[in-house]
């Protein structure tokens, strides 16, 4: 019934079962064909999905694995929206290279976060990373180049010749954007940096006496988590066109938090989980609210008053009974499967 | 094995089902041979929910009056109002809904400019006609092919303010005091452009951040400045806090402010302070309406909700007046109605009367701004209401 492993290297495998390779080969096969049967609207929700995955797996990795708490997420994300925005329009460059440069913007700016993240520790770190986040809002308000809150046009994705334009296209470059992140996160997780990451995490002062040089590693977690950010940015505002800073208040930073928390914290399912839960509770509403809208009116309209109220209340709900997070859920759910018709 | 087999099957026979939904069909999207499908973009839940009932009630009104004549060119109104939190992810949301999900053919009204920004290439990409309210003068300069705008913009109103302080006291030093932001920027370059104009200039210029409710510091600058009028690009709690500070510095100063300050819910708020206080603003007074309107009101609407709404009375009717827009120009489209045809509708309206309530509007290639024109009006504390002080004026100075 178990899954042996013999050898590390079976051990630290990306894909360890023959069935994880089979579901995600199902998964990708969906992904592949759902454009064709998904509305247009559908279709946009995916893309907010995929952006927020990417985002989300971003803040898992600093947070989650590292235990460094950030409630500037949302800044990173400015930063790489920002960049790519003045990149492509002012400097003409393409949006191939203004991708990665947005990153790399963003790594940057990270490793500076970074640096105080080496005195403090959870409430203070807490508040000197929410100070950065007033620093960004402040300049992309301010500055000349970045047009205030009136926010700025964004050029359209293309790549070489062939220009994005509509959301199917959108959707099979967020979502191969998204699965690479995936991949990518999976990997350092499962990499000596990911080891490293979690033995900081788990106790720090333990992590350096097994050689494990904190500050080299805690700068790491905050760059690779800004890269994340600052390329989910990007995405977001070629996908837009248009980026005021009020896409990226500290409202956007709670909502990552609130991602990985409910997806599970230290897990890169459940940093995906989490995106799709956050990101799809407000447009789930919406449809519960149009299916009541004939019918029931005033519920219809109750639900619209307290929306905010019942996407709190799911969150509360999910923290009370599920704290380890959608993820979880999924893992109860496989191991009842795996040793089904038998309890676990 | 077996298990494990049903369950990938029904999970796969599930997706497929769930995914299978079919494209939308017509020609032209929310136009069909009976009706035509209007989008109503307000705040129910965000910062500005104070505004979105009455908002969506002038939208309402307005639809019902026009369906009740037999709609356009026999097609009826659909309107579809929904909640866009007035922030800009939040209206990149409701907008995306609307267009993909309901189909809407166009949005006759959107609250907040900062989402209205957000959300311009999205309805440039779907050939959609936007209306934003809050607008600022880049909606129509440099404009866009798809933004339309029936209401006085900060810019238009703020040298408005001007011309009228210039029109009584040509000599007079005039100071501002402005929201850091898109609004308060917008009524700054209005007000310099009009002193400019009229060859003169501001003395003083401060600004406050959001939120700010202490406006002792911005007060200070401006009597150290030694201005006659106070020019005031504020909301009402910043109004509020500048008369408690011009009574609390025990000086005589004259201050003028914008259209979000001239509801009666001043009063309630300063009380006596309010007496003699000036706003430019497009809608004339509630008390001062045209009776077409109030018949309207009292057909369509709730009457006694409007008339003793504590604030914006004029809020009701501003949403009305985009839509009377929007259908005019529907109207001037005719039957064969594409996105195309409304932007060429919209173009062609000319004086379009608005029984007195605001100036009436006129559009064209070069103009999408409806009116560029507003009134003065003065705060009568004693009657908690305003009165005018000065009527629709055309300006002198350049709004383009």
């Amino acid at each position: 019934m178990g899954t042996f492993k013999v050898n590390y290297r079976q051990d630290t495998a990306l894909f360890q079962t023959l069935w994880v390779k089979v579901w995600l080969g199902i998964l990708v096969v969906l992904l592949i064909v759902s454009p064709i049967f998904l509305s247009r609207y559908q279709i946009s929700i995916l893309n907010e999905m995929g952006i927020a995955v990417i985002g989300a797996l971003g803040l898992n990795l600093l947070t989650g694995f590292t235990g460094q708490i950030s409630l500037c997420h949302g800044s990173f994300l400015a930063i790489g929206a920002y960049t790519s925005a003045l990149l492509t329009s002012k400097l003409g460059i393409p949006f191939w290279l203004s991708f990665p440069l947005s990153g790399l913007m963003a790594a940057a700016l990270g490793m500076i976060v970074a640096v105080p993240s080496l005195r403090l520790k959870g409430l203070y770190l807490a508040l000197g990373t929410l100070a950065f986040g007033f620093i960004v809002e402040y300049v992309i308000f301010h500055w000349g180049l970045t047009k205030g809150d009136m926010g700025m046009a964004v050029r359209r994705i293309s790549i070489y010749k062939f220009a994005f334009r509509t959301e199917k296209q959108h959707f099979y470059l967020i979502t191969g954007f998204a699965a690479i992140a995936v991949i990518s996160a999976k990997n350092i997780a499962r990499s000596k940096i990911g080891r490293s990451f979690v033995a900081i995490r788990d106790r720090d002062i333990a992590a350096e006496a097994m050689g494990i040089p904190l500050a080299k590693y805690k700068v790491m977690a905050f760059a690779v988590s800004s890269f994340y950010a600052g390329v989910a940015g990007c995405l977001m505002a070629h996908y837009q066109k248009w980026i005021v800073p009020g896409n990226f208040d500290l409202s956007v930073s709670i909502a990552y938090i609130a991602m990985i928390i409910m997806g599970g914290l230290g897990t890169i399912l459940g940093s995906v989980l989490g995106a799709i839960l956050i990101t799809g509770i407000p447009h789930g509403i919406v449809y519960l609210v149009d299916i009541f809208k004939e019918s029931y009116p005033g519920l219809s309209g109750f639900i619209v008053d307290f929306k905010l109220g019942l996407f709190g209340l799911v969150i509360v709900l999910a923290l009370l009974f599920e704290p380890k997070g959608l993820f979880g859920i999924y893992w109860r759910a496989k191991i009842y499967f795996k040793t089904w018709p038998f309890k676990y | 094995m077996k298990t494990r087999t049903i369950f990938l099957s029904l999970f796969l026979v599930g997706a497929l089902c769930l995914t299978a939904i079919p494209a939308q069909a017509g020609s032209v999207r929310g136009v069909t041979d009976t009706s035509v499908k209007l989008a109503c973009l307000v705040d129910f839940t965000g910062p500005g929910k104070f505004a979105g009932p009455p908002l969506a009630m002038g939208a309402r009104m307005y639809v019902k009056y026009i369906n009740d004549q037999g709609g356009i060119h026999g097609r009826k109104i659909d309107l579809v109002v929904e909640d866009n939190g007035i922030l800009p992810n939040t209206t990149m949301q409701a907008a995306k809904k609307v267009i993909f999900k309901d189909g809407v053919f166009a949005i006759g009204f959107n609250l907040g400019s900062a989402g209205t920004s957000a959300i311009i290439p999205l309805c440039e990409d779907n050939q959609v006609v936007l209306m934003p309210h809050g607008a600022n003068k880049k909606f129509y300069k440099p404009g866009n092919k798809w933004v339309f705008v029936p209401y006085a913009t900060q810019f238009n109103m703020a040298s408005r303010a001007v011309e009228y302080i210039l029109s009584r006291d040509p000599k007079a030093r005039i100071g501002i005091i402005y929201q850091d932001d898109s609004f308060g920027r917008d009524g700054l370059e209005g007000a310099r452009a009009a002193a400019k104009f009229m060859k003169t200039r501001l003395v003083k210029e401060a600004p406050y951040k959001i939120g700010t409710i202490d406006m002792s510091p911005q007060m200070r600058m401006m009597k150290e400045a030694d201005v006659d009028w106070i020019l005031l690009w504020t909301y009402l709690p910043q109004t509020g806090a500048v008369l408690k500070e011009r009574l609390k510095m025990g000086w005589d100063v004259k201050v003028i402010g914008d259209n979000t300050t001239a509801y009666r819910l001043i009063f309630p708020l300063i009380k006596q302070l309010a007496e003699g206080y000036l706003a430019v603003t497009p809608f004339v007074p509630w008390e001062d309406m045209p009776s077409e309107v109030i018949d309207m009101v009292k057909k369509y609407g709730d009457y006694e909700k409007v008339s003793k709404s504590p604030f914006p009375a004029p809020m009701y009717l501003a949403c009305m007046a985009y839509f009377r827009a929007m259908i005019e120009g529907i109207k001037n489209a005719g039957r064969n109605l594409t996105p195309q045809t409304l932007i060429k509708g919209l173009e062609s309206i000319k004086d379009l009367d608005m029984w007195g309530m605001c100036p009436n509007m006129t559009f064209g290639p070069k103009r999408h701004c409806g009116y560029f024109s507003s009134l003065v009006v003065r705060a009568d504390a004693k009657n908690q209401r305003f009165v005018v002080v000065d009527p629709i004026k055309e300006l002198v100075t350049p709004q383009y």
